[in-house]
């Protein structure tokens, strides 16, 4: 059977339990973080203030003058006991394709602005091609194709409103793509930038510092504060943790009409809603993926 | 209104703090100081969590244009009322046509002073709370610092306000404000991470707090914090002791190189992969965010009981001074 391993548990400060379900990334501590965060949500536990999956983690901010954290911390172990059997980790879920123009020029003008803050050795190499050829991979387009060709899991929202880390499904654990973050962090980030950092990508939702590799360009929003394109009229954001969201690669023709589209307000994501199995997963990991992408 | 003639170096609108959005990566936010601010609005008689007027070292020159009670606690700052000296951590009714000007003090400790008036300062709350949070793309005042021009609509005063001009705090339950810091913290998180002798050095070591900190984060410098030498975690991406990607908690002291620490504020980036010491206890972070450039902090390691121990302390004293204000 497949088990889990053993949760970390620690406290921090007088407000927050942080519960480490692994060091090393993987799904199934995702799917787990998942269904345990949905739990201790859905109990409504008094003093509980705020609940927040990581992406091998979580943590719980609480009020200790409402709940005792020892009380707590044994209640969320308990928790953690009955999440710990992959068949109780499934969960609904869905499907958005995010169009996205790889090595644009943009991030390749910030790659270079901010080089001097970048691991890499040669300055004139954009994040894209650093982050390429440290994959391996001399070929453009073939680059692409592995980075959009699996369908990524929404593994935790943050850094700053609106933010997603997005962690591929599918790709064997040696060919999942991953880059170095920068040493310092830039200063600043195009808003809808695409960034790799360990084996995660994000879309940066707004200008801010950053210090993932930049390699190319959302044509579409994935926060909107003012809630104005109609998929955003029940949240401010896109994608929830558990979400999947599946990177088109686009030519610049094509990113700026959807821009436009954006910006008209008529634009449409395209969803598919997925009833997601932890367990078929975890025993058929890429087919059950390609299964799943039958028909998007 | 309060009519913004002068701006000041960053003031901005804040409350206590915004939550349950966290894990959408929105920052509590909310007054850096919790103690000044709750203690200013208690002298007003104000519901605990009315909107107030965070300023930032400099403060603003300000136009009153309702005739209200106002109170100014938190870092020492020179309070003029039409040129007249006015006393912090006391009550002082305004009229309509007073002039406020806020100018630096000669103690030259402190950061966040704050502006509270009877019932609040009113303006539409974003995700439930009307604190400013610059980092956003928030609606107004919420989602800048405040600039000259702009008029800050304040509540009606509330009843029996202009009673209560003049009550002031009794001088022992003010606050110190220095350039010497004592925090505590709840040792723990990733510190497993990082050598026994790293560890032992952030605790013994005095640290300089840095130019660049502001409400995010307050940066210091001042020893060594060794890593220990481990193969990064599938997943963190490498680089220099990183771990996957997780949530900070409000207070965490990331160690993103050896030679820097970072002290997580109440408008955090709310995860990341830095290495963490451990946790500053809530009520410390008053202390920490009033800490000027080139304050020297030292931290001293609770455990969780002296941790609540600590929070009884101050609920204890905050019940005490809120009966003796009435």
């Amino acid at each position: 059977m497949f088990t889990l391993p053993k949760t970390r548990f620690h406290f921090s400060g007088d407000e927050f339990i942080v519960a480490e379900i692994s060091r090393e990334m993987n799904a199934e501590s995702n799917f787990k973080a998942l269904a345990i965060t949905n739990e201790v949500r859905n109990r409504n536990i008094p003093g509980v203030i705020e609940v927040y999956p990581a992406n091998a983690s979580y943590l719980v901010r609480y009020d200790p003058d409402v709940v005792s954290p020892y009380d707590l911390l044994d209640y969320l172990k308990d928790i953690d006991i009955t999440k710990s059997d992959i068949g109780q980790l499934n969960f609904q879920s869905k499907m958005i394709e995010v169009p996205v123009w790889y090595d644009d020029p943009v991030s390749a003008e910030f790659s270079r602005r901010f080089s001097d803050r970048n691991p890499k050795d040669a300055a004139d190499v954009t994040d894209f091609e650093y982050t390429m050829q440290l994959n391996g991979y001399r070929d453009k387009e073939r680059f692409i194709e592995a980075h959009s060709k699996y369908p990524h899991l929404v593994t935790m929202l943050g850094f700053n409103p609106g933010l997603t880390w997005s962690y591929p499904l599918g790709p064997a654990k040696e060919e999942v793509i991953h880059a170095l973050k920068y040493a310092s962090p830039r200063t600043d980030t195009p808003k809808g930038a695409l960034g790799i950092g360990g084996v995660f990508s994000v879309i940066y939702p707004l200008s801010s510092p950053g210090s993932y590799q930049l390699i190319g360009a959302s044509a579409v929003p994935v926060y909107d504060q003012k809630q104005q394109l109609s998929d955003f009229k029940s949240s401010i954001i896109l994608v929830r943790p558990g979400d999947l969201w599946k990177f088109k690669s686009v030519d610049e023709k094509e990113f700026v009409a959807i821009k436009k589209q954006v910006e008209e307000k008529s634009y449409r994501y395209k969803v598919k809603e997925v009833a997601f199995s932890a367990e078929d997963y975890v025993r058929s990991g890429r087919s059950y993926i390609e299964n799943m992408m039958e028909g998007f | 209104m309060f009519n913004i003639i002068k701006p000041g170096l960053k003031t901005t609108i804040q409350d206590n703090g915004r939550y349950g959005f966290y894990h959408l990566g929105v920052p509590p936010s909310g007054a850096a100081d919790k103690f000044s601010y709750r203690i200013g609005n208690i002298l007003l008689g104000n519901p605990l969590d009315s909107a107030a007027l965070e300023m930032t070292l400099l403060g603003p020159v300000i136009e009153v244009e309702k005739s209200t009670v106002i109170s100014v606690t938190g870092a020492p700052a020179r309070v003029l009322l039409n040129q007249k000296e006015i006393p912090m951590w006391e009550t002082v009714k305004v009229v309509e046509g007073d002039l406020l000007e806020f100018s630096y003090h000669s103690s030259k400790a402190g950061v966040y002073t704050y502006l509270c008036v009877s019932g609040g300062f009113s303006l539409p709350e974003v995700l439930g709370s009307r604190s400013a949070y610059l980092l956003s793309d928030f609606e107004g005042y919420l989602g800048r610092r405040l600039a000259a021009g702009d008029e800050v609509a304040v509540s009606e005063p509330l009843p029996g306000a202009f009673k209560r001009a003049g009550i002031s705090l009794p001088d022992m339950h003010i606050p110190a404000f220095s350039n010497h810091v004592n925090v505590r913290a709840v040792m723990g998180l990733t510190s497993d991470l990082i050598t026994d002798e790293g560890v032992t050095g952030c605790l013994n070591s005095e640290w300089t707090t840095q130019m660049e900190s502001d409400r995010v984060a307050l940066r210091m410098k001042g020893a060594i914090v060794p890593s220990e030498e481990f193969p990064p975690p599938f997943g963190s991406g490498g680089g220099f002791a990183s771990v996957v990607d997780m949530a900070y908690p409000i207070g965490a002291i990331l160690v993103p190189n050896e030679e820097e620490i970072i002290v997580l504020l109440n408008d955090a980036t709310s995860g990341g992969g830095f290495i963490s010491l451990g946790t500053v206890i809530s009520m410390d972070l008053d202390l920490i965010a009033q800490a000027r450039p080139l304050t020297t902090i030292r931290f001293h390691a609770v455990t969780i009981d002296q941790a609540l121990v600590a929070r009884r302390e101050r609920k204890k004293k905050l019940a005490l001074i809120s009966e003796m204000l009435g």
